[in-house]
This record gives structure tokens, sequence and C-alpha cells, in this order.
């Protein structure tokens, strides 16, 4: 089976059209932040399996934030979220992990020590089938074949590009349903960073849901289904990506037209 | 004893003549409430049934230990560094004064200077080993401070065992006491006097710009240094202050008790002791540790001699008390305190 | 970890390079020279002496140093560790023994000082377990703030209880055994050696490769290191930080009864024979860098040499004053360790 020229494993399939889909995740009315600062104000979102959604507003909007509450590294004070249907508001970040949820945060999390090869191992951590282990292995070195080459390099001597390959192909090694990706750009030269849309838009072809938190507004809107607009903690905005890149407020705030 | 009005905590009535004591009493670091406390301590030994020669030996040791956690105090709760060599310096001090105290043709050292000198001698001795402290921590902080000071002491350790000429090593040294009589009530007032002083010194340091600086020091180190704060200054500076006094109070343990051992004064498990009263009493108060000792040493003392065949459970209690302290109250009796006027100041109608 | 250095701190990062680097070859070279000077001066005994201790001191450091990489705990009650494994040893070898006396059984003989290790072995890991979960889980759960400093105070307090507890329950007596197996010592290089010696070397080195083994080829090896170098990324992997941190204690607490227990014969039984195996883990972990583990297998090596070639050249007494000596030169000149350390959250204050 190939989907546009590339070998696809049994397991990825499930091909899928875009909207119209059942919700996979559901954010309802969250508010979360650190201690004594709120950061998120009543934030509602919903992402449907398949769809590639982003998530764009300006520095200290919340957006990180928002990613963080999902993957329970921060616990929401009011709220809920959904994951196909059943609450996981509370649930403790490796527990959100394991249910199929991989977020690859700005600073990238990677495990400094060890080899690329041990990090997309513990990338599979939850996972006990070995051989569903090295098939995921097989992908992300297909995916990434600089990774392959470097499978025995420590990652905290690889290259900025390279880490945030690593850290996207660490996190797909769970196989997860939906993929939380902050700022994939940040600190990019831009052909690099390019690749790594490419890569985000490839895994997306591939049926993996995700959900982006991107400061590149014109790629991004180019590339997604749908969009969100957060400013200072609030949803100002949300549409299909085409139709806010139209918007007079987006093009002005964020396009700079 | 000497619990402080907080500074900073609301504004303070200085008016009538009631509120020019207090605000004298402020300027030595005393709040009416923590002189009279000070003031029943002092008495204690005329009143029964403090006034039994054994009790009073309890009051010596509280007083002794709420000195050592003063000075303790001063560098854990302020440039927060763990001196964990605390003990071998109060035992830097106590062995300088007692071998220049010496006669005997034990050791080599024969000079016989009356301990009233030696002591302070001796002060000044640690003093100096707490200036090189100061500066060997320099660099360092949090817990790899806290492990030079550590093996500082148990070096001092060491060689108050190994150096047999100076010291007898285990054997011990055997000084003269201050005084001749046997009576412990003049003890008392000796060591409450010093325990006083060295309060009112490091309260009057805590509350000048020095202690300002100690305390950003403490509390955000590169900040500090940023802001122009000199931290070799301040850091050395604290150190030799702190094992100043702590030499000091070591000598009075040397001529009170009249025997020496590297163990019984030096050995980490002293530091420990220290540490746990300044701790739960209240990091950064300086008066928390001697509100704490002298019940404390009571309950033991009391313990101790109930249970005889108990040996070592007052260690256990200080253990578990330091535990939970560090768990659940990290603030300590001080904070217990500052919460309580705070509620107090709160819930009266102004 | 990607800090750009501006002009002053570049300097002193230099320097502290340079000191780094300098104190390395001292205490590397000074302990090579230490042991030629064994060898050709002392005869081999002392060489193999020291090669032994250094065994059990690397396990002592080992645990030491993981608790310390993957929980940020400087453990000061590790050595009390060591005492209950030498507890619990005693209390099963010594009625297994006496069984044996009156009911000689010889494959019995054999296996019961083996019986006794690892029942020590895993009264430490349940102890270490407990531990975690009664002080270090609601601590953690509570703050994280001034953690390096608070937790190192509350490990204090329970080397306290621990050490002083011991004394209630059991009383300030020692409690040995002569040997554990009735062998023969064996002859190496023209040098007799006791057997439990030998054995208690092998044992230490068996399980210093075995743990290395878990550490680097299992999935949960892996995540003890996942969580030392990153706390946020392991969760993010579906790692369960709380299992993780109480299996290392329970690990480090095991590896520290395990010496204790393997050393009945040598150190005894009493409350406070963790005191010495503390000091001297605690010289390797600072000699090497805090937390490095694999520093720590070498730094029990140096450390027992220099501790042998102290006894042997000035004197029994001076063996903890030296190497203090040498390691308040290190911390001077070289903070984070002959090796260097690079474990999250050290420098806080």
């Amino acid at each position: 089976m190939f989907v546009e020229g590339f070998p696809v494993s049994g397991r990825r399939l499930k091909l899928r059209i875009n909207e119209g889909g059942a919700k996979l995740l559901e954010v309802k009315d969250l508010n979360a932040g650190y201690d004594f600062l709120q950061v998120l104000w009543d934030v509602s979102l919903h992402v449907s399996e398949g769809e590639f959604v982003a998530l764009i507003g300006p520095n200290g909007a919340g957006k990180t934030t928002t990613l963080r509450t999902i993957a329970g590294l921060l616990s929401p004070m009011s709220g809920e979220i959904l994951f196909k249907g059943k609450p996981i508001t509370h649930l403790p970040a490796h527990k959100v992990s394991r249910i199929g949820i991989s977020y690859i945060s700005e600073s990238l999390n990677l495990f400094p020590k060890m080899t690329v090869r041990e990090n997309l191992l513990l990338g599979a951590y939850a996972v006990r089938d070995r051989k569903r282990i090295s098939e995921s292995l097989d992908f992300v070195f297909d995916l990434f074949p600089r990774l392959a080459e470097r499978s025995s390099q420590l990652a905290g001597t690889l290259s900025g590009g390279e880490r945030k390959m690593l850290a996207i192909a660490r996190g797909m090694m769970s196989n997860p349903e939906l993929l939380l990706v902050d700022e994939p750009s940040l600190g990019l030269a831009p052909k690099l960073a390019q690749r790594v849309f490419d890569a985000l838009q490839e895994l997306r072809r591939r049926g993996v849901t995700i959900l982006l938190v991107e400061q590149n507004v014109n790629i991004t809107l180019e590339i997604t289904d749908r969009a969100y607009v957060l400013e200072q903690g609030r949803i100002v905005l949300e549409g299909k990506s085409s139709e806010l890149s139209q918007n007079e407020h987006v093009k002005h705030v964020y396009l700079g037209i | 004893m000497g619990i402080q009005t907080n500074e900073g905590q609301g504004r303070k009535d200085f008016s009538g003549i009631w509120g020019s004591f207090v605000s004298a009493l402020d300027k030595i670091g005393f709040s009416p409430l923590g002189l009279a406390l000070l003031i029943l301590v002092a008495v204690a030994p005329w009143i029964p049934p403090f006034n039994q020669e054994h009790i009073v030996r309890w009051l010596i040791g509280g007083a002794f230990l709420a000195a050592q956690a003063i000075a303790f105090d001063f560098t854990a709760g302020y440039i927060n560094v763990v001196n964990f060599g605390f003990a071998a310096i109060v035992g830097l001090g106590a062995y300088t004064s007692a071998i220049l105290a010496n006669t005997s043709p034990f050791l080599i050292v024969r000079i016989g200077l009356p301990p009233w000198i030696g002591i302070f001698v001796g002060a000044l001795v640690s003093g100096l080993l707490g200036l090189l402290l100061g500066m060997l921590t320099l660099r360092l902080r949090g817990i790899y401070a806290a492990v030079m000071a550590w093996f500082v002491g148990i070096a001092l350790l060491g060689l108050a065992r190994n150096l047999t000429p100076l010291t007898r090593g285990p054997l011990g040294l055997h000084p003269p006491t201050l005084l001749s009589t046997t009576s412990n009530r003049p003890y008392f007032y000796i060591i409450f006097t010093m325990m006083v002083v060295t309060y009112i010194v490091l309260r009057m340091v805590t509350k000048s710009h020095i202690g300002l600086a100690f305390k950003a020091l403490g509390q955000n180190f590169d900040a500090a240094r940023a802001s122009g704060i000199n931290p070799t200054k301040y850091r050395v500076l604290n150190f030799a202050l702190s094992c100043l006094f702590a030499g000091w109070l070591g000598g009075f343990y040397a001529h009170y008790y009249g025997s020496l051992t590297p163990k019984t004064i030096m050995h980490t498990s002293k530091t420990v002791e220290v540490l746990a009263i300044a701790y739960i009493g209240g990091r950064g108060s300086l008066w928390g540790g001697v509100v704490t000792a002298f019940p404390f040493v009571f309950f033991i003392e009391y313990l101790r001699s109930e249970l005889t065949e108990l040996p070592g459970l007052h260690l256990v209690i200080y253990g578990v008390l330091m535990i939970l302290i560090m768990i659940f109250y990290p603030d300590g009796l001080a904070g217990l305190y500052r919460w309580a006027v705070r509620k107090l100041r709160r819930d009266r109608p102004s | 970890m990607e800090r750009t250095l501006t002009g002053p701190s570049m300097r002193s990062a230099i320097w502290a390079k340079i000191g780094q680097n300098l104190v390395a070859s001292i205490v590397i070279g000074g302990s090579v020279a230490a042991g030629i000077a064994l060898a050709v001066l002392a005869g081999p005994a002392q060489l193999i002496n020291s090669i032994v201790t250094g065994g059990m001191w690397a396990l002592m450091s080992v645990g030491l140093a993981l608790v310390f990489g993957v929980m940020n705990i400087p453990h000061f009650a590790h050595g009390e560790s060591f005492m209950v494994g030498a507890y619990v040893a005693y209390f099963v070898f010594t009625p297994l023994h006496k069984y044996l006396k009156t009911n000689p059984n010889a494959f019995l003989s054999t296996m019961a000082p083996f019986i006794a290790i690892l029942a020590a072995t895993l009264v430490g890991f349940v102890l270490g377990v407990i531990i975690e979960k009664l002080i270090f889980y609601p601590l953690r759960r509570r703050t994280r703030a001034q953690w390096v400093m608070n937790t190192f105070l509350i490990t204090v307090g329970i080397s306290f209880i621990m050490t002083n507890g011991a004394t209630l329950v059991l009383g300030p007596n020692f409690r040995g055994i002569p040997r554990y197996w009735d062998v023969d010592p064996i002859k190496f290089l023209g040098v007799r050696i006791a057997f439990d010696r030998i054995v208690a070397f092998a044992i230490a080195i068996v399980t210093i490769a075995a743990f290395w083994f878990f550490l680097h080829s299992t999935q949960t090896g892996r995540a003890i290191r996942a969580v030392a170098q990153d706390e946020d990324g392991a969760q993010m992997v579906g790692i369960d930080l709380n299992f993780i941190h109480s299996l290392t204690f329970g690990l480090a607490t095991a590896m520290a009864a395990l010496a204790g227990a393997s050393l009945l014969f040598m150190f005894q039984a009493y409350p406070t024979v963790g005191l010495k195996p503390l000091y001297f883990a605690w010289y390797v972990v600072m000699l090497v860098g805090l937390g490095n583990i694999g520093g720590a297998i070498i730094g029990g090596f140096i450390v027992a040499l220099l501790q042998t070639a102290t006894q042997q050249f000035i004197g029994i007494a001076w063996e903890d004053v030296i190497p203090t000596i040498v390691m308040i030169l290190v911390l001077l000149l070289a903070p984070s360790g002959i090796f260097g350390s690079e474990v999250k959250g050290v420098h806080e204050q």
C-alpha cells in the first residue's frame, strides 16, 4: 500500500476525510494557569478525527499553556477535556501519553545523554509488544532517514533541525492518534522549518490528527484545515484556515498585510 | 524569649511611654512578649521546682543549645547556607580555650591561660576558621556548600582525634572550670548572658543593611550579585560572625562541663541537634531556635531521667519532628507566630 | 544547556574547565602512584585489599549517585541502609548457622550466606520503597521549592531516626560473625585472601555489571535515566514518575543493604556502622561529580586506593582525614567533580 509514494505499514491504513469525523479532542471552558496567575479563560476548542488544526496567537497568549494542560503537565483550574468522548481533565501526563496523545513541546524535552535510538525506544515506553516497537522504528526512520543515520549519536549532540525531527519521531513511536505540536519551526532556518512542516503534512496524510501551535501564521494557515486564534487567554476567532487567512483582523495582525 | 516584631508587617505605633519603651526594645530586637519570656527564664533558677541543681543544669543545656541555634540560623536562615560543620567549629573554640588553659604535663602546650581570656581567644580562632570557611564555600551553592562545610568539620574532628600531643585524642581533655563554685546558678547566668549577647548582636546585624544584603544573597544569589551586592564580602562576614559566636559558646562548654572529647562536641550528630532546633524554631528568625530549645531540653531530659533504659529516644524524636516540620510546616514555629500575628492584626477593628 | 556565555562568565567557565582537568589529572595520577607505591612498598596484599574495598565503595556510591541523579536527593541516610543490611544478614545467618552446626548439610552451608545476603537486599528494597512513599512522595506533592536542601535535611532526620532507633531496639552492642564460609583463604599472587572477601568483591562486581546492563538495555532502566535527564520529557513518553522514584529509591537502598550484608564479616552490625561507608560514598560522589553513576564506579576504586595508601603510609587514624582534605581541594577547584555532573536542579539555592 502506498500513499503518495511512501510505503506505509498496515496499521496506518485508515485514511480519513477531513471534518465530519467524530470529535477526537474536545476542550470545554478551560481555565488554567500557574499558581496565582490565570492564563487561560474559558477556552473551548475541538479537533475532529483526521483533522489538522492550528492554534495561533501572539506571544504570551496561552498557546503553550493550552497544550501543556491537554497533555496533563498542568492541572486545569476548571473546565473539561474530553478525548474520544471520555474525560481526561485531571489525568496525569504519563497516562495522557498512554491513551494516545503525544505532546511535542517547544523545548522538545529530549534525553540529551541518550542516543537517538534510545530516545526513540523510550517514545514507545508504554508499548510492550516488541514487534510493534520495531515497526514504529521502521516507520519513523522511513519518515526521517536522517535519524536512521544518526541512530547511535547522543541526542544532545544533534543539530537544531535534527532535534526537532527526533522529538516528532519520538512522539510518533507510541503510535498516537493525536499529536500536539508546539512551535516546531522555532529557531530553525526557513529551509529546515519547511522540512518540518512537510513532515507534519506527511503524518497528516498518513492519518494522524494534529493540533499545531505556531508563530509562522502564513505557512500554518496554508497547511491546516481549521484554526483558532487565541489572544490574551481567550479564543477570539475560529474557522477554516482558508477563510481565516482572508479575515481582516488576521491579515492585519498576523500576516502583516 | 526574644520574639521580635516583624519588620514591614503593618505600621508600628510608637507613641506614649509604652510606645517609646516598645520602640527601644525593638531597636535591640525584642518584642514585649519576648522580653517577658526572657525575664521568666532569667528568674527561673529561683522559682521552685526550677531551683533544683539538676534542673538548673537543664536550663544551662537549654541556653547553650539555644545560643548555638541563634548562631547557626544566622547562616542557614539568612544567607541560606547550611553550615554542616557547625559542631566542629564549636569544638574548635572549646579545644582552643581548653588547650591554652592547660597546665598538666600531658600536653606539649602548658600556658595556663585563664579560661576567662581563653574563651575569647577560642572565639577568635573559630571566627578565623569561619572566615576561611566562608572563602572556601564562596563559589559553592546549596548542597555543595553544605558538603564542603561538612568535610571541613570531619577534617577538624579527625585532627582533634589524631593530634594527641595537643588534644590527647579520644581520651579527651579536662580543662579547668570557669568558677570554683559547685553551684550551677552562676554558670546559668553566664550562658544566659552569652545567649542574650549573641542574640542582640546578630539581631542588630540582620536588622541593618547588612542583613538585607544577607537575605538578598540567600534568596537569589545571582540577582543579588547583579544588583551590586558583593557576595564575597557578605558571605565571609556572615560565616566569620556565626563561627565567632560558635567558638565562644564552645569555650563555655569546655570550662563548664570540664571534660572534652572530639566525639562529644565535634561530631556531625551535634550539628544535627542544633540544626533540628533551629529548623523546628523556624528559619531566618533567630529567636525561633531559642523558643524551641528550652521546652525541648526539658522534655528530653525528663524522658531521659524517666526512661533510662531507652537511650537515644530523644534523638529519634528530634528526627521525627524535624521531618514532619520539613514536610508539613517548613516555616517552623516562627512561621506559626507570624501567621498568628497577621491574623490578630487583621481581626482587630482599626 | 545551550547557554551562550559572555565575557566574564566565559572566562570563569574556561577556568572551571582548567581546574577540573587539573584536579582530574592530579587525582587520577595520584591514585595510580598510590597503587604502584602500595604494590612495591607494601606488597600486593594491600593493593588487592584496596581493590576489594573499592568494589564495595563503588556499590555504595552507585546507589548514592542514582538517588541524586534521578530524584535530586542528597541522601544522608545511605549509611543506614548499609546498617539495615548488616543487621538483617546477621539475624538471618546466625540461626541458620546454629542449625547447621547440629544438622550438617554441605549444600545449605554453602547457600546460607547467600540466603542471608539476599534477604538483606530484599528488606533494603522494601524499606527504600516505604521511605519514598512515606516521606518523599508527600513532600514532592506539597512543594518542590528548595527541594535539594530540604530533602538533604530530611535524610539527615531519617539517619538520626534509624541509628538511634536501632540503638533503642537492638542496643549499642556489636553483632558480628567471624566469617560466612568455613573455607581456607585462597592464595593469589602469593597473598592469602579470605574467601569471604573474594565473594564480597564478586558480588559487588556482578551487581554493578547487572545494574549497568539494566540501566542501559531495558526499557525500565532507560526510563530511570530518562527521569534523571528530563522529567517532563519522561512524563511525555508515558513514564510514571512516582513508579520510577520508588523503584530508584528501592534499588539504591537495596544496593547499600547488599553491601552491608556482604561485608558483615568485616564491619559487623551496630547502630552507627553505616557512618564510615556513608562518608566514603560521599567522598566518591563528590569526587566524580554528583549524580554521575558511571564515574561513581571508577571513583569507588580511586577512593579505596587513597584510603589504603593513607592507612599504609600515614596511619589508620588518618584514613578519613586525608581523603577529606583531598575532597575539600576537589570541591574548591572542581566543584562539579573530576568527571563532571550535569544533573538538573543542582544549582538551585
